[in-house]
């Protein structure tokens, strides 16, 4: 198998006195989508932002390629759930910021953007500024701009959370490709079941607050997989029953602190 | 940051046509029609109120057009070059103070009180102190209209920086972006909608400061002038004739103009600041 891409361990990370995360410990590997799951605040989304070097952990070790992680950088694209596009840039401009950044000339720039778009099915709407885009489609443009400045890994933070069901669900199907095609090591936080046991290769469940990594299910199941097949369906029960009992426990946690 | 709004004009030319234009024909004609009839006819003293006609009449002899007493277009001349000075020099400074104040915390530490004192003083006090550092000049109302216009600007500013999501830098950060091009591609354009807010609200403000400061501190020209001057050989057709340039020159000002502005950058990206 590959080799280790990023390896967390013993991440810790606390606000004050709340301890977000707890002795949090994976190995991803190179070309690996792994989903990462968990209760409502229970910091997955702050692990893959440790992980973005957006913040840094208060404890542990994290590294990328055997490197320890300091702050954020080209080699690590980043998709969040409200897309954050510039909305003075067209599609195409938007697109193509990280090259136009790094100063790759703009026609390159433009020619190697033209396969994201034409992939994420955006082809048509390059002069479009993100203002008349729907959701959906917004959301395509910030897939392509994360993956036409080619960084070795893709964190997807929870990527079709903002969208409608039916948008969503056709999303994920309509892009399962993408992900193929890209090749790339790919971090997903997720709340939806389904959506992890469609896309990730692996699916890494998070615990109630302090939250650490409880379970690390393979679904080795061929891609594109279907919504309805039986072993898909298999995977989501398997993964659901140890969400559950996690979700109830953050519940109660809850009302606790409430009452 | 700010919210997305879709433009599109469906109505159809004709509506359009009649709500932007024969509506105000309307609403204005009728009062100035009703001034001319009672002016004329004697009812109300066409001294202290000289009709519509007679007041344009006035106008167009002292326009360029006419040779010899193109004396009205020197007041509108000097008076919108100072407004546009001292425009220039609110923007390009309260975009540099808001700047500072948004972003550093020496800049919040130095300038923000000295903002919040001086908020509240009425533009037109500042006129003894400039009168007697500068005298009777061009740069005395350029001033006025700087102080009028500047806070306008550094608030939008400093609202802009605070109203933009963390995240924007992060995605620039995740693409190597250095501090300079996170300033020119990030910053700049992101703070754009409300700079622009803060110039027309500033240009109102501006405008207004301007006329009033032109009655203390201006020599021979202006539209301020020009009516303070008229004021004093009781000549009430001038008086109203320039009452009635700086409110056209004011609308076409906030809205020709900083609309102009705006449909170039705020509506072409659909992004509309609110306040």
């Amino acid at each position: 198998m590959n080799q280790d891409k990023i390896v967390a361990d013993n991440v810790t990370m606390r606000f004050g006195d709340v301890v977000a995360i707890k002795d949090a410990t994976c190995n991803i590997k190179e070309r690996e989508f792994v989903a990462i799951i968990g209760p409502s605040g229970c910091g997955k989304s702050t692990f893959l932002y440790v992980i973005a070097g957006f913040e840094s952990a208060s404890g542990g070790r994290i590294e990328l390629d055997g490197k320890p992680i300091t702050g954020p950088g080209p080699n690590r694209g980043v998709v969040f759930q409200e897309f954050v596009l510039f909305p003075w840039r067209t599609v195409m401009e938007n697109i193509t910021l990280g090259l136009d950044i790094q100063k790759v000339p703009p026609k390159q720039a433009r020619k190697r953007a033209q396969k994201w778009i034409n992939l994420t099915g955006l082809t048509g709407f390059e002069d479009a500024y993100p203002a008349t885009l729907s959701g959906g489609m917004k959301q395509r443009v910030a897939i392509a701009r994360a993956l036409t400045y080619d960084p070795e890994v893709i964190l997807l933070d929870e990527p079709f959370g903002a969208l409608d069901v039916q948008t969503k669900n056709y999303m994920i199907n309509d892009l399962q490709n993408l992900w193929t095609e890209a090749n790339k090591t790919i971090v997903m936080v997720t709340h939806s079941v389904s959506e992890a046991v469609l896309l990730a290769d692996r699916v890494l469940i998070f615990s109630a607050r302090p939250s650490s990594i409880i379970a690390d299910i393979e679904i080795d199941l061929p891609h594109p997989r279907g919504a309805e097949d039986e072993a898909v369906r298999d995977y989501e029960n398997q993964v659901t029953r140890i969400l559950s009992a996690e979700v109830d426990k953050s519940m109660s946690m809850e009302r606790r602190a409430a009452a | 940051m700010s919210q997305a709004i879709l433009n599109h004009a469906p109505a159809a030319g004709r509506n359009k046509l009649f709500d932007r234009v024969c509506v105000p024909i309307i609403s204005l004609g009728i009062p100035l029609l009703i001034w001319e009839f009672l002016s004329r006819s004697g009812l109300i003293n066409d001294f202290l109120f000289p009709s519509p006609s007679q007041i344009l009449g006035v106008l167009w002899g002292k326009s360029g057009l006419q040779f010899e007493t193109g004396i009205l277009y020197g007041h509108v001349y000097a008076s919108m070059m100072r407004l546009l000075w001292g425009l220039f020099l609110a923007t390009v400074l309260g975009t540099l103070i808001g700047m500072l104040i948004g972003l550093t915390r020496w800049g919040k530490f130095i300038f923000k009180p000295l903002l919040s004192l001086f908020m509240p003083v009425p533009t037109l006090a500042w006129t003894p102190i400039l009168l007697l550092l500068i005298g009777v000049d061009n740069k005395t109302t350029i001033l006025i209209v700087f102080i009028a216009a500047s806070f306008e600007v550094i608030l939008n500013v400093i609202a802009g920086i605070e109203n933009m999501n963390v995240k924007v830098f992060w995605v620039a950060r995740s693409m190597g972006a250095s501090r300079l091009q996170i300033f020119f591609k990030v910053i700049i354009p992101g703070i754009m909608p409300y700079l622009i807010t803060g110039m027309r609200l500033g240009s109102g403000y501006a405008w207004r400061a301007l006329i009033a400061a032109e009655m203390l501190a201006a020599s021979s020209f202006g539209l301020g002038f020009m009516i303070y001057e008229a004021s004093e050989f009781m000549d009430m057709t001038t008086i109203y004739g320039g009452l009635f340039m700086i409110a056209l020159l004011g609308f076409f000002i906030e809205n020709v103009l900083m609309g102009m502005l705006e449909e170039r950058t705020t509506r072409k990206w659909g992004v509309q600041v609110e306040r």
